[in-house]
């Protein structure tokens, strides 16, 4: 009764993760074939010649190459400023001790529940009742509003394992508070501040709901400009360019192993292994 | 020495609160302001010489607007409960059976689905389970035709599960991490079966990480925009939709404005309110 009963839920086990890898997999898999499909029209699966024209399409087309630039502009500028303001606050945070120091925190994190809509939304009237009417501007006051949450976050969560210690005895050897912030602290957090910046960078490029609101006839990101597309015409082209994006992601994610391991997204536990 | 670690921290936390302060409070206030006026047809933004009301508000507990707040709440709690149930058999695996190697090209693929553009993903699954897509039959299963409005919700809850899969995955492995194996080692030694180890001492244990990932999962799938837009078709219109329509098909900057209040005090007092529970619960329960 008993190897029956585990039987039967060692099944139902390696079903469910079967599932999920299915599931994960199989859309990846079937956007990078028909990206080669060599058909002009979207056909039924799979393509029986191939051919690179959607890539050719999609090299061509100055739309996606603007919102490319733009997009890697305002992530890399939104990212930087959040980067270094979102870290700082987290170690200021992490050492301050006065009352409503939660709730700053809890207000400094907001961006990540409030709607991304709600956002894009409050900063389009917020930038016109201030007479900035400028694309790049405005996208990024709502860019540096949602990457800064994502630096804060995970630098305050590395700065958890280091003992204050360490920070008083570099204070009680000599050094300034800002020699101790800069030589034990900043090392220190070095890759929750990493692991930080490349969420905030990637969640600046890929933001779709924040910036169909503050983009004008001339500063488009890529995603908008996607959009637009697909609405128009759901042609492959749009396979090609995900060939891209995929090829990118794998790119940032080796990056972000190397620069601070992705352990830093699910810590090693207590148990670790 | 001491004495100076308070005027440093404050300094720390000032170049945040100059930028970010006014970005946060001045777009809410002039939400709430813009929420506030009464609309007239034609224009964009509210009337400013008019004297303000509440209609906005009023309008959305119309009927035919509680739909749209229902439609986003029961297909993202469903897209939520799929994930939980699907994302903890894979954590488990990554945090307790999977070798290193395994281990370290599963945890990658999460943070790479999870990186990946969600327009790219959206995409993908409409291609795939599209009407020309390899899985076009999938929906059959459930007894719905793709063209149907069930078979457009069947999509959008889909997309949403391909979204909240890495999010509530990564945050199981990070609970499961922190529970001691040998417990469930103890349970098995005294005769327990697998399964039964598994509900009463992994799940159970895991039971606030569970509620944690479940109202991550459920505050990103309740504000939404790309997912309906992209294969609701017109049948599944999440808020985030409408607020978005109210600016970019209509102008009706009011409307867009009350409905953004109401959705962004929902979401605020689910998130924080639901986790505060969950934690104040579990403290107690530990002690």
């Amino acid at each position: 009764m008993k190897r029956l009963a585990d039987a039967v839920f060692e099944t139902v086990y390696w079903s469910l993760v079967t599932l999920f890898i299915a599931f994960s997999v199989i859309p990846v898999v079937v956007a990078v074939v028909l990206s080669f499909d060599a058909r002009s029209y979207v056909g039924p699966f799979p393509p029986t010649q191939f051919s690179l024209r959607w890539y050719d399409r999609f090299l061509a087309d100055s739309y996606y190459h603007d919102g490319l630039v733009t997009s890697l502009l305002l992530a890399t500028g939104a990212t930087a400023i959040a980067t270094v303001i979102g870290a700082l606050a987290a170690i200021g945070l992490h050492h301050a001790r006065f009352k409503g120091k939660g709730l700053i925190q809890a207000a400094l994190l907001s961006p990540l529940v409030i709607p991304n809509v709600v956002l894009g939304f409050g900063v389009l009237v917020f930038a016109s009742r201030l007479g900035i009417l400028d694309g790049m501007t405005r996208l990024l006051m709502g860019h540096v509003l949602i990457t800064f949450p994502y630096v804060m976050r995970t630098t305050a969560a590395s700065l958890v394992g280091i003992r204050a210690s360490y920070h008083e005895a570099a204070l009680s050897l000599g050094a300034g508070p800002w020699g101790a912030l800069w030589q034990v602290t900043l090392p220190l957090a070095r890759t929750g501040i990493i692991a930080g910046a490349v969420f905030g960078f990637v969640t600046s490029f890929d933001d779709v709901g924040v910036s169909l609101f503050l983009t004008d006839a001339f500063t488009f990101t890529l995603p908008v400009a996607i959009l637009a597309q697909m609405r128009a015409n759901l042609d492959l082209t749009i396979a090609a360019l995900s060939v891209m994006f995929i090829v990118a992601t794998v790119l940032i994610i080796v990056l972000l192993d190397r620069l601070a391991g992705l352990d830093a997204i699910t810590g090693r536990g207590v148990y670790g292994r | 020495m001491a004495m100076r670690r308070p005027a440093l921290s404050a300094a720390l936390l000032w170049p945040a609160l100059v930028v970010m302060a006014p970005l946060l409070l001045g777009p809410l206030v002039l939400l709430a302001h813009e929420s506030l006026k009464p609309f007239v047809g034609g224009r964009v933004g509210g009337d400013e010489s008019g004297a303000l009301t509440l209609q906005n508000y009023a309008q959305i507990a119309d009927p035919q607007y509680v739909r749209y707040f229902l439609d986003t709440f029961r297909v993202g709690l469903l897209a939520t409960a799929l994930a939980l149930v699907l994302g903890f058999p894979v954590a488990h695996f990554i945090a307790r059976r999977a070798g290193p190697v395994m281990r370290r090209l599963l945890v990658g693929g999460l943070v790479g689905t999870l990186f990946l553009s969600i327009i790219v993903r959206v995409y993908a699954i409409a291609m795939t389970f599209g009407p020309h897509g390899p899985l076009a039959d999938f929906s059959r299963i459930f007894g719905v035709t793709a063209s149907s409005p069930d078979g457009a919700e069947l999509m959008v809850v889909l997309g949403l599960l391909n979204s909240t899969l890495p999010l509530v995955a990564l945050t199981l492995i990070g609970t499961l991490q922190n529970i001691n194996p040998r417990l469930e080692d103890a349970a098995m030694s005294l005769g327990a079966p697998r399964w039964k180890t598994f509900f009463q001492v992994t799940v159970a244990m895991s039971l606030p990480g569970i509620l944690s990932a479940a109202i991550i999962a459920y505050a990103f799938c309740i504000s939404n925009l790309v997912v309906p837009m992209l294969v609701g078709r017109g049948f599944i219109v999440f808020v985030s939709n409408l607020i978005y329509f109210r600016f970019s098909e209509v102008a009706n900057f009011p409307s867009g404005a009350a409905l953004s209040m109401v959705m962004m005090v929902i979401s605020v007092a689910l998130f924080y309110g639901l986790l505060h529970l969950v934690r104040s619960h579990w403290q107690e329960a530990g002690k």
